[in-house]
Parts: C-alpha cells; structure tokens; sequence
C-alpha cells in the first residue's frame, strides 16, 4: 500500500511526464486550497504546473465530473481515477459522453478520504463498495483489498420503509423544507449529463420559482429520479448539500427497487451493460395487467 | 357570493365545506391507439362510470414522463392513472416495455415519499376493453374517495 505522499509524488511526476510528452494537453487533479485541508479540483496544462497537483486524505472532489465540464481543450485529457471516478466516467462512457480514446486515466487505489473537521471517514467512503479503480491505463501503487465498512448500505432505506405513509410524508416534507435549492447536488452528479436540465427550462415551466415544499419536492424527486437507478454511489450530492439533506437516501431507495426488480447489477462496472430503465426484457415483472 | 357572519372560524368552515363538497379529481393519460379507443367504445356502449376521471391523450404510454405524473399530484390532482397497450400490443413496438420498466420504479418512488400507491394506477388496456376500463375507472375512483383529497406535497397547500 503507497502512501498518500507517495501517491502525490508519482501523480506529479506522471502528470509531468505525460504532458512534457504532449500526449495529453491537460490533466484533472487537485491542488491544495487556502487552508490546510482544503483542496479543489485543478486542471493542469503544462508540465511545469504538475507541481501544484497534490494527493492527501482531504481530496474529496470526484473528478469525474469535471470531464465533462470542464473545457479541457483538444486532444487527451489526463485524470487521476479512483473506484469512484472509474465508475462514474464508466457511466459517461455508456451514455456516449466521454470518449475513451481521449483519456488517459491514472489509477489510484483508494483508503478512502476524511473530513477535515473531525479526522474521520467521510460517510461515503465508509459505505464505498469499490476502492479500486475499475478501468486505468497505469496504476499507482498496488490495489488496496477493503470492501465497505458498513455492513448494510440500505439500512436506512428499509427503516423509512417500515414507517406508515403519512409519517413517511412528514419526514420527507421536513426534508424538503430544509432544501434552499442551490443545485449543487445536480451540478456535482455524474449521472447529471443533460446539456439543459428540467429546472433551466424556464420556458417550459417544469421548475416553479417559489420557495415552498411543492416546488423543493418537485425538484427533489424528479432529479433524484433522474439520475435514479443510474446512481454511482459516490455520495457527492450528499456531501456537498449545504442543508445536509439525506440524498443517499433518496439514491438508494431507487437502487433498492431495481435490484429487487431487475436483479443485481453494479453501475459502472463497464461501458457498455445499458442501464436498467434503457432497456427491457419480455418477461419483465408485470404488475399492470 | 354571501359570506355568513355568525362563523366562528371562517377558515375551517371553508375547508369543511370544501371537503363535503368534494369530488375526486382523476388524471388519465389514455394512449391514443388503444386505451383512448378502448374509452370511446365504453361511451359509445353507454357505459356508466364516474365522471371523475379526465382523459388527457397521449401518443404512447411511452410518451409518459414520471414528472408529468408528480406534477399531476402537485397542482391538484387525487389520483393518477396511465394507460396503454398490453406489453406485445404497443404501435410503436416497444414503448410500453419502456413505461412498464420506469412505472414499476415509480410508483415505489412516489410511496416512499408518502403518496399512496392507491391513488396511482397503471393499466393495460386495448381498444376492445371498454368493460375494463371502465372497471379501472370505477375502481380508482372508490380508492381515492376512500382516501379522500389529497394534500401531500400539493401546491395550494392546505
């Protein structure tokens, strides 16, 4: 197992590499923030600037994202990958966002990353199934062997579902209340790839402008269903929530169905198993009739 | 409109009277190749249903966003039904295995926010089966009259 500082130095020194060599024009890392524990995402385009990339337990960004936000220019993109980000950049591949001729992916094995606040775990890299990045064209270190350190992810989920209707509806309206709807959960989701999403189609009026549970619910539940059962569980939009609203929750609720309907399937595990709501069977449960 | 002076709590009494005066408010999206044909034949079979239920018709089941259904819910409606073609039948060829997949998900979806999984029907229905739709028609709308309005997540608020 490499260390973090071992980590840093072999993503600096490949960054460099790979850009001195101009076979990619820019790589996606993180570089240290204004105070000790901060960091954010950087986008690197010369291989002097490989330096200011860094790698220690505070790197919480998933970098996936960023791929398909960020303009990064013509030609190859570098991209430091965790389990994580290969799971979502496997999703972005699939939906034909991403092209994996124009990546170049450096894996990392990941322990995990911490709150800087409390020195601990972040929820969601407690509950994180797969540490090892699944695709890279260069691995450093060696992959690490630790599975989730919670034992049931759906806990929370069969407990709410154990709840009468109207309870259930007190918990979720006390939710959405909280939610100021800043987007934030949206525009950090890997899932999230629509050029124009529903709330930005103020022609179309999907999104209302109040400030009440309607419209907070109305957002809450058709995006969460929206990235839905393609959910990575990276937790980002959890983590980034200023009103700390249970999202996984949410995620997993959708998850929890279609395994329990379609059978278990891992998302992001490749490119190219289409998602459970892109296709159908014949003999699909049927419930309707 | 006279306003009676001798109410003690005029916002109750509205609210009651309201709620006596109730009629559930049902939205259909009735494919239009079979389950909207298959309405028309009950009314040209003069068939008796509740009149609670409005047809809004669509090109395909498939053409059924589950936001149009959450929006159905937030500005009033009681009660949803979305109906189409058998599996098998769809004009499109495969629309309605599209809306079975996405409706199964959502209709545990809306549950687990509280909404009662009575008051959102899902049905196949050809064009030949105006006996049941009707029957869906009068079964949606005994759910929802004993469940009563609802206010869950509703605009107007209460």
């Amino acid at each position: 197992m490499a260390s973090t500082q071992d980590i840093q130095s072999a993503i600096r020194a490949r960054a460099g590499k790979l850009l001195q060599k101009e076979v990619i024009s820019c790589f996606i890392g993180w570089e240290a923030g204004r105070f000790e524990g901060q960091s954010s995402p950087l986008v690197v385009r010369s291989a002097a600037d490989a330096q200011k990339l860094i790698y220690n337990d505070y790197c919480v960004q998933l970098l996936a994202k960023y791929l398909l936000t960020e303009n990064c220019s013509e030609g190859k993109v570098g991209v430091a990958v965790r389990g994580c980000e290969s799971r979502g950049i496997n999703l972005a591949l699939k939906d034909g966002q991403l092209q994996r001729e124009n990546l170049h992916l450096v894996g990392i094995a990941c322990q995990g990353v911490k709150d800087f606040s409390t020195k601990e775990e972040l929820k969601k890299c407690q509950e994180c199934t797969h540490r090892n990045p699944i695709i890279y064209d260069d691995l450093i270190g060696s992959e690490v062997t630790d599975g989730p350190r919670v034992e049931d992810t759906f806990a929370e989920v069969i407990e709410l579902e154990a709840l009468s209707h109207d309870e259930r509806y007190e918990y979720w309206s006390a939710v959405f209340t909280r939610c100021i709807r800043c987007k934030a959960c949206r525009d950090v989701c890997p899932g999230c790839t629509c050029n124009e999403c529903f709330t930005d189609q103020a022609a179309m009026g999907w999104q209302g402008k109040q400030s009440s549970l309607a419209e907070n619910a109305n957002y809450g539940i058709t995006r969460m269903f929206h990235s839905g059962e393609r959910c990575i569980e990276c937790g980002e939009c959890e983590r980034v929530c200023p009103a700390r609203l249970p999202l996984m929750q949410i995620n997993r609720k959708v998850l929890k169905d279609a395994y329990d309907i379609f059978g278990e399937y891992v998302v992001g595990i490749d490119d190219c198993t289409p998602n459970p709501l892109d296709t159908y069977l014949l003999e699909d449960v049927e419930e309707f009739m | 409109m006279s306003v009676d002076s001798t109410v003690q709590d005029p916002k109750q009494d509205t609210a009651t009277a309201e709620d006596a005066k109730w009629k559930p408010k049902i939205l259909a999206f009735t494919c239009n190749w079979c389950t909207y044909a298959g309405a028309d034949l009950a009314g040209l079979n003069r068939m008796k249903y509740p009149a609670d239920v409005r047809l809004l018709r669509v090109p395909c089941s498939g053409r059924v966003n589950p936001q149009f259904v959450l929006h159905a819910f937030l500005k009033g409606c009681d009660g949803v039904l979305v109906c189409g073609c058998h599996p098998g039948d769809c004009h499109y060829a495969t629309g309605n295995y599209f809306t079975r997949r996405r409706m199964l998900l959502y209709r545990r979806f809306l549950e687990y926010f509280g909404i009662e999984p009575e008051r959102f029907m899902v049905k196949w229905i050809s064009g030949s089966e105006a006996g049941k739709f009707r029957d869906t028609v009068i079964e949606a709308s005994e759910a929802v009259n004993k469940l009563g309005p609802n206010y869950k997540y509703r605009e107007e608020g209460r």
